[in-house]
């Protein structure tokens, strides 16, 4: 409806604009190859600046000391790599990488299995409230999580889970992002395919895991990843509730590195090197998945349009 | 279609179907729970928590407390840094929301048409959102440095006068924006992207191939079809922006004086730091009475310039 009004406005204008001189010719051409170049020079600059950071990341990891407070030195004379295996076997960052590899991928499972039976009801199951159901997800979503933090930790403290991995993995066991992604991707399958195997006398659980996943894997490796992403780099829900340090996941361990490690001196070629080690594989992995990720964003936001 | 032929059926079947519906629920409830249970306890019910807890004068230590009614919100609404951190995150809020909504459309109107190193800007515009907040926030103090960090490097290189960042109070939240809205940008980018793709192409037929009226074709086609793109980015950059930490705690922690302490710092400050729950909980029903009336404000508005 209101493309066609729009489509009828277009029409209507363009006909009296066609009357009007409209450039053609060569100097249409300079005009969009001048276009083109600015693009590319806008695009150009965007992407050195977002990966600037990164970059000087790494630069600064292989300095000296006495290199990184020189402004006149943009590389090092040498790579310094012994940074690199210092902060590797002499600082506790691989065991805060452990850490968080062990959270991340307990996390996702849970909220894998959780986000795709709650999808399935609201989807194929008919029952009351179900309209209401998805509302109250829906509300939640846009709730600052951070703002429950208070008595979410005394409930934790209450069960005696605080400093315990189960406690952060329970009190993370649902991504209501995740719940809204696979809503959308099982609104795709065809609610016949699920009846028929209804009728085959399949139960509810064999449906979801032999028919509807397969049929809508995409989106669960784009799930699967982006809860992973969350979970690996969050920081202040862990940081609250776990506080001995062979505990810390690695955005917490990182940061203590970053105070300890004299921080606001003299350390940065290892605290760039320890940075470098955190961030690296994420974008490595990120290179890899890269389509995951942005067919899965854009595509599935729950959103029309 | 087999609930009508139940009807027809004599009350043996009516039995069965009472059976069958009971067994019916018993497997929504099954999908439902495991979900509904967290969702329950870490987030619905710390709401109403919070709001009990804002009406007492509890300090987590001791096992008794008081209810002060509204004790909690008086104090809060007389404290000057309540005003100084509700003002800066309005001003980090909008900050943030501005560039990064209309940043992610100009790189998205870029990268639209596919060509050769699409793949590659796409990437690296996007890539800052995959990686840690504290690790690059780290990054950045190193690159704000006011002596020698590369920004201060890159002004002088233009002739211009190098900046305090996060050591001032001047420019201390002008930092900490750069660094959320650097993270966010390529985010906002993706969302658009797709929603340009969308877009129904007829409609950019209808208006001929005139290259001359891309301006107009933008602003009456485009821009009405990508709305609930913009819609949806608005509403989720405020939460995201009304719940900030992470760059805040590792950039500044709140300071300088107080200059990037927001309302959800402060939320931490007063709950975490120095255990006074009764107002941290008062500053967390502010913060969600507020989420609440700008969605509240941005879905009326939504439906003037939202089309779906």
């Amino acid at each position: 409806m209101e493309g066609q009004k729009l489509l009828n406005g277009y029409q209507t204008g363009q006909q009296t604009r066609r009357q009007g001189a409209v450039m053609f010719g060569p100097g249409r051409k300079i005009i969009n190859s001048l276009l083109h170049l600015l693009k590319m020079a806008v695009l150009l600059l965007a992407s050195l600046v977002t990966a600037f950071p990164f970059v000087w990341m790494i630069i600064s990891a292989l300095k000296t000391k006495a290199e990184i407070m020189d402004v006149s030195a943009f590389l090092p004379e040498t790579a310094q790599w012994q940074n690199f295996s210092e902060v590797l076997f002499e600082s506790p960052m691989v065991r805060y990488i452990g850490n968080s590899l062990f959270v991340s991928v307990c996390t996702v499972a849970i909220q894998v299995v959780t986000g795709a039976m709650i999808a399935y009801a609201i989807v194929f199951m008919r029952f009351r409230g179900r309209k209401m159901l998805f509302a109250v997800i829906m509300a939640t979503y846009m709730l600052p999580t951070a703002a429950t933090y208070v008595p979410s930790y005394i409930i934790l403290s209450n069960w005696n889970l605080l400093n315990t991995y189960t406690g952060l993995i329970i009190s993370n066991a649902v991504s209501i992002f995740g719940i809204f992604l696979l809503r959308q991707a099982f609104m795709q399958v065809p609610a016949g395919l699920v009846e028929a195997a209804k009728i085959d006398g399949a139960n509810a659980w064999k449906i979801l895991w032999k028919i509807v996943t397969p049929m809508t894997k995409s989106s669960f490796i784009t799930f699967g990843l982006m809860s992973f992403i969350s979970s690996y780099n969050n920081y202040m829900w862990p940081s609250l509730i776990t506080d001995s340090p062979e505990m810390s996941l690695v955005s917490q361990g990182l940061r203590r590195y970053f105070i300890e490690g004299g921080a606001y001196g003299t350390e940065w070629p290892k605290v760039m090197a320890g940075s470098t080690i955190i961030v690296v594989p994420l974008l490595i992995l990120f290179m890899f998945t890269q389509k995951w990720f942005i067919n899965g964003i854009g595509g599935d936001t729950g959103m029309k349009g | 279609m087999p609930c009508i032929m139940r009807f027809g059926k004599e009350k043996v079947m009516n039995r069965k179907s009472i059976m069958q519906r009971l067994k019916q629920m018993g497997g929504v409830w099954l999908f439902v729970i495991p979900a509904l249970i967290p969702l329950i306890v870490f987030w619905i019910y710390p709401i109403f928590r919070s709001l009990f807890i804002s009406f007492t004068d509890w300090d987590y230590m001791s096992p008794t407390y008081n209810f002060v009614f509204f004790d909690n919100f008086k104090s809060l609404f007389t404290d000057e840094r309540f005003y100084e951190a509700l003002g800066n995150t309005i001003l980090f809020s909008v900050g943030t929301i501005i560039p990064t909504i209309v940043g992610g459309l100009l790189l998205a109107l870029l990268l639209q048409k596919n060509f050769r190193g699409s793949g590659i800007y796409k990437f690296i515009l996007f890539s800052p959102w995959v990686t840690p907040t504290v690790a690059v926030s780290i990054v950045w103090t190193w690159i704000f440095e006011p002596q020698v960090g590369m920004a201060n490097t890159v002004l002088k290189f233009f002739h211009l006068p190098g900046l305090q960042w996060i050591q001032s109070s001047d420019t201390a939240m002008l930092s900490v924006i750069l660094v959320t809205v650097w993270k966010s940008l390529g985010y906002a980018m993706i969302f658009y992207l797709s929603a340009l793709e969308k877009v129904p192409k007829d409609l950019y037929e209808a208006c001929g191939l005139d290259g001359a009226k891309k301006w107009q074709r933008f602003r009456d086609i485009t821009i009405p079809c990508i709305s609930p793109t913009t819609f949806f980015l608005m509403i989720i950059t405020m939460v995201n922006s009304l719940q900030a930490y992470d760059q805040i705690q590792i950039l500044t922690q709140g300071g300088p004086s107080g200059s990037t302490r927001t309302l959800l710092y402060m939320y931490y400050q007063l709950g975490f730091e120095e255990f006074n729950m009764g107002e941290a909980t008062a500053v967390a029903i502010v913060i969600i009475l507020i989420t609440v009336l700008l969605s509240c404000v941005q879905f009326t508005a939504s439906k003037k310039w939202v089309h779906y």
